[in-house]
């Protein structure tokens, strides 16, 4: 019998907005909030703890109290968790130890934002998401932001390991399988062939476009709770979380094929009692395939350098041995604000509540979700499991 | 206290890459900094590089981020100096087939928003 930490009563996920024209991140923010809580069978009144990820636009100051005064909660303890893309699944796990601690009963993680890339793609835009020293030390050469920091990890992965452009493709290609299946996916539409993405344009070698995923709005939000309550659906149980940093700017990191997931995920699994071989679902962040590639390894479902032969060797697919990113992931779910990194933890949660409909995975117990934080700067990994087989 | 970052720019302006070196720890440091990050102490010095090291990763960047300066493509790579420390850079006078890990590189300089920056070219490129 594995410990269980906390519950996820409620969960919540809008529909990614291509077009920011008109969308208020504060009004994204409430609805995935009354959402979240009718799915709990919460009254707003009975939260008692509130965790928000960063606004992309907003301004930040004072912004858990910000979003508290929107909504009218007075929870005993606010706050905001600002590690990038890991922000939301670092909001999940210390939801989880408040809980623990007994110092929230019902914790509201919020997440999502407005997106506009017309202000993103302005040298203010991009000096926004940078540090002092990649502004004096690496704008000046003009990378290509998030996109070259991941395109250097990818080129020296090719060169250390003989990973190759297909089996990186193939990551996108399996997830668009399961997105189409994904009422609220960006790319729903038609499948993707590992051809068509290597025929898509090079932005920054290896990287093609069709492997680079879409910044878009949106919002997303988790309940943790002390209890079941009034919730109507299957439990899920928080049995273990793990988080690690080494580095902000990919510059100065040790050995960038390797990621801090290693210890992120290692302490997850320690606290959980299980193993990667015990896990059924992968939720893994995936602003491009090789991120998943990492991940994979770093994690332990693989050896170190073979995330490559593994995607090959595997099918991804909600239909698949190794079902991984049954939403789509962000490649095909887009990437909203900091609610990207919630969709993660929400589709591991209704698969394994048993709601994921059509693209339901077969085997439901125990869910492995992995939350990135800049150029694989800091992880944040989190193992869930279905209450009653745990 | 001279600002690190300040000194490190002004002598790139003389083509010159200094380092700072913390001889407790006995290693060189960068990016520029108050206290070295082995043992938080302020007692570095400064080293003039020979600026040789060699091509940690790259990337060939083939859409302008700040869209049309006509500039692409370039090749943006992670150098490691024969002092130890990595730095974000950019090769020169190097094909984009040509550039690979590993590869030895040597310092040069070229102005970027009217400071002098170190990039780098293959080795074997070297006149004379």
């Amino acid at each position: 019998m594995k410990r269980k930490y906390a519950m996820i009563t409620g969960i919540s996920e809008l529909a990614p907005i291509k077009d920011p024209a008109g969308q208020k991140t504060l009004a994204l923010l409430a609805e995935a909030a009354r959402l979240a809580i009718a799915d709990a069978g919460l009254h707003n009144t009975q939260i008692d703890g509130l965790l928000v990820t960063p606004p992309s636009e907003d301004s930040a100051f004072m912004w858990p109290a910000q979003v508290c005064e929107y909504l009218q909660i007075r929870p005993s303890l606010l706050n905001m968790v600002e590690l990038g893309g890991a922000s939301a699944v670092g909001a999940v796990s210390r939801a989880a130890l408040l809980v623990k601690a007994g110092l929230v009963k019902n914790c509201l993680c919020l997440s999502g934002g407005v997106w506009d890339s017309q202000v993103f793609n302005t040298l203010q835009g991009k000096k926004s998401v940078m540090s002092q020293a990649e502004i004096d030390f690496e704008l000046p050469y003009q990378p290509l932001g998030f996109n070259t920091g991941y395109a250097l990890i990818a080129h020296r992965h090719m060169h250390l390991y003989g990973t190759t452009p297909e089996q990186m493709a193939k990551v996108a290609v399996d997830q668009r399988k399961s997105a189409l299946l994904n009422p609220l996916a960006l790319f729903n539409q038609a499948p993707l062939t590992v051809d068509q993405v290597l025929q898509s344009p090079l932005i920054t070698d290896p990287l093609h476009l069709l492997e680079i995923v879409r910044p878009c709005s949106g919002a997303a939000a988790v309940v943790v709770s002390n209890e079941r309550g009034a919730s109507l659906h299957d439990s899920v149980s928080i049995l273990g979380w793990g988080e690690a940093f080494s580095h902000n700017s990919i510059v100065y990191a040790e050995e960038i094929t390797t990621s801090p997931v290693k210890e992120s995920a290692h302490r997850a699994f320690g606290m959980a009692g299980c193993e990667p071989a015990d896990i059924d679902l992968l939720s893994l962040y995936d602003c491009y395939p090789i991120t998943v590639l990492i991940t994979l390894e770093d994690a332990g479902f693989c050896a170190k350098g073979e995330g490559g032969i593994f995607v090959t060797q595997h099918d991804l697919s909600y239909q698949g041995d190794r079902p991984c990113n049954t939403h789509g992931g962000q490649l095909s779910m887009g990437q909203a604000s900091f609610a990207g990194g919630m969709s993660h933890v929400i589709e591991a949660v209704r698969q394994l509540r048993g709601e994921a409909g059509e693209r339901q995975v077969a085997r439901n117990h125990l869910a492995f979700v992995n939350g990135n934080g800049g150029v694989m700067s800091t992880e944040s990994s989190l193992i869930l499991g279905r209450t009653e087989y745990v | 206290m001279c600002n690190p970052t300040q000194f490190y720019f002004e002598h790139l302006n003389k083509g010159e890459l200094w380092l700072q070196y913390c001889p407790e720890c006995q290693r060189y440091i960068f990016y520029p900094r108050s206290h070295c990050p082995g043992c938080w102490s302020q007692h570095w010095e400064w080293h003039r590089s020979q600026g040789k090291g060699r091509i940690y990763s790259y990337s060939v960047i083939r859409v302008s981020s700040l869209g049309g300066d006509g500039e692409v493509p370039y090749i943006y790579a992670l150098i490691t100096l024969d002092e130890g420390v990595r730095m974000a850079s950019r090769i020169v006078d190097c094909g984009l087939q040509e550039a690979a890990v590993d590869m030895p590189v040597e310092m040069t300089l070229q102005t970027f928003g009217g400071q002098m920056m170190p990039v780098f070219r293959p080795v074997c490129s070297r006149p004379g």
